[in-house]
């Protein structure tokens, strides 16, 4: 079967604004974990589509806005995270909970501005949602409901483990040079682990494919709703969590396992992955967590932010954060070996490439494929 | 004749072996590597066979698991009532008043100027270049060539990697890594990691 990926959907500057704007720009993002938020005037700042934000503590209360000033559009925040009051260092304008001016410096002796003009100024403010300890974000005027997005089975397993994450998190960012999609078709096929990762996670884990998990090729017809409403109910299909089939060849047990409360209910490798952008998976049977954020950058680049957490820890343990470290020198490796073949296929590309041909296994491919081409190629919306 | 064990593993378990038999002539140096199991913990069995009534040891386990493995050692041995006394390297230029404490590696040629203090258990290689009034924590490991300014505080664990080169009156945190062959000029927050494999600097938050 050849897939309804083209070239143009890796490479073209075209396709990656559709994609911001018809993707990016609608949907529920992860945007960080509320640990690095729990305190009055803790923040976070990211870069999302395109748009610099800020979430910040006010007083509990977790709030986004834009992170840009509406003075002299400085940022307000600045550093992945902090603690600090929403002021911005250039003027020292400084804003409320609702993003509305809470004082500007000498406003009467140089600003002149009138009490209607000044409360006309206001931050623009973002949606944003908190399952368990993981923050959504939604840069829409008129966000979705989350639960058009994600299954409520799926938000009852991101509540349940994510209570269970620790508070001490270990982050780094790659950059790696390929499309974002490239990334999730990956994770999607799980047939490549024992040719890409021989030495590394096909020794662990052995990937099983049953006979029965092979669907009929649903995705051979035409989308049938292109409504909102069924564009969105099909794309709530890309997002589940699991234990993928992984044989878990080895149980092996290291003393920081007896340090923390695993999450329960699962045996070797479960994953969840939340559509667009985010992968979670425990290797270790709900002892360890990695959380990767895949942030398109541009055509060909992408970053790979990637939080590494225990469980909760039952009492704090002074090798806490090596144990952290091993995980992303591990997981440096495992994922080095997935963003070195996939910045070789997207290396090959080209306008005029040939097209990928699909076997039967790869159906959820498919399916994502059929709903990406239909929204980047008709006005259909979701 | 007294015996000095020198007990760890690996390359740095040779370098150190090696160190002290060239140094020590009335000593019967010997060599005791100590093995890792599948779960990384040590076989603390070896320690039957030594007495602190016959001789003394020397722990020489390398910056893995960010020196624990080392410092795991090293409380086992003083534990046992070892006294663990430190190696200087002849050709290293120490000054008279600086102050260092049990089981600390000093390379040679490594400089090491007045008013220092190194605390227990550091490694500092050959070469490397401690400026005045600078001040070690436990634990820490310098690797070979490193240029340390004056006054700089280094954390308990610390990793600085040849080619790093930290500015004078700077503050290095606990168990950060300088793996970035740069110059560090501003404080390092701790367990803050510049791996040479990573894009960008590895943090931890909420430690």
């Amino acid at each position: 079967m050849q897939s309804r990926m083209l070239p143009k959907y890796y490479l073209s500057q075209e396709i990656f604004d559709r994609e911001q704007a018809k993707i990016f720009r609608k949907v529920w993002l992860f945007a960080g974990l509320s640990s690095l938020v729990s305190e009055n005037n803790a923040f976070i700042t990211r870069k999302i589509a395109g748009i610099p934000v800020v979430i910040q503590n006010f007083k509990g209360e977790l709030k986004a806005f834009e992170n840009v000033c509406l003075h002299r559009s400085a940022p307000l925040q600045q550093g992945f995270c902090g603690r600090r009051a929403l002021v911005c260092p250039y003027h020292a304008w400084s804003y409320d909970e609702n993003g509305s001016i809470k004082h500007i410096p000498d406003c009467d002796a140089l600003y002149r501005f009138s009490d209607a003009e000044k409360q006309s100024l206001k931050l623009r403010e973002f949606g944003l949602k908190q399952v368990g300890t993981l923050l959504f974000i939604n840069l829409s005027d008129d966000p979705m409901p989350l639960e058009a997005q994600f299954s409520p089975k799926f938000i009852e397993l991101l509540t349940d483990s994510s209570n269970q994450y620790d508070t001490e998190v270990m982050v780094t960012t790659w950059h790696a040079k390929f499309n974002w999609k490239l990334v999730y078709e990956n994770l999607r096929d799980l047939n490549h682990v024992r040719y890409i990762h021989p030495k590394s996670l096909g020794q662990a884990l052995k990937f099983q494919k049953h006979e029965s998990d092979i669907f009929v090729d649903e995705a051979a017809d035409p989308l049938a709703d292109l409504s909102p409403q069924g564009l969105r109910t099909e794309m709530r299909r890309f997002s589940h969590a699991g234990a993928e089939d992984a044989e878990y060849a080895q149980s092996r047990q290291y003393a920081w396992m007896s340090m923390v409360e695993p999450w329960q209910g699962v045996h070797g490798y479960y994953n969840w992955l939340a559509y667009p952008n985010l992968h979670i998976a425990s290797g270790t049977g709900g002892y360890s967590f990695s959380i990767e954020n895949h942030i398109p950058v541009s055509p060909g680049e992408t970053d790979v932010e990637i939080y590494y957490f225990t469980a909760k820890k039952k009492q704090a343990y002074a090798t806490s954060h090596q144990v952290l470290l091993t995980h992303m020198h591990y997981s440096k490796k495992v994922v080095g070996e997935d963003i070195a073949i996939l910045e070789a296929v997207q290396s090959t590309l080209h306008h005029h490439a040939s097209i990928p041909r699909q076997g039967a296994y790869e159906t959820q491919n498919r399916l994502v494929e059929r709903w990406y081409t239909t929204l980047m190629e008709t006005d259909h919306e979701i | 004749m007294r015996s000095r064990w020198i007990v760890g593993g690996g390359e740095y378990l040779d370098l150190v072996y090696h160190a002290w038999k060239q140094a020590s002539r009335e000593e019967d140096v010997q060599k005791i590597e100590i093995v890792q199991g599948e779960d990384y913990e040590f076989d603390f069995s070896i320690f039957k066979q030594l007495s602190p009534d016959n001789g003394d040891v020397f722990i020489a386990v390398d910056d893995r698991f960010g020196n624990f493995k080392r410092m795991e050692l090293f409380r086992a041995a003083l534990e046992r009532g070892f006294v663990m006394a430190s190696h200087i390297s002849a050709s290293a230029d120490v000054a008279k008043d600086v102050g260092i404490g049990k089981n600390v590696f000093i390379g040679p040629r490594a400089v090491i100027n007045h008013g220092c203090k190194v605390e227990y258990n550091s490694v500092i290689h050959a070469g490397v270049q401690l400026g005045a009034n600078s001040h070690l924590r436990s634990s820490v490991w310098i690797e070979p060539g490193v240029q340390i300014g004056s006054g700089v505080k280094v954390g308990a664990h610390a990793i600085i990697r040849t080619g790093a080169i930290v500015h004078s009156n700077i503050k290095i945190g606990k168990a950060a890594e300088l793996g970035w062959p740069q110059i560090y000029s501003a404080d390092v927050a701790d367990k803050t990691v510049y791996d040479i494999r990573y894009d960008e600097p590895i943090y931890v938050y909420n430690h």
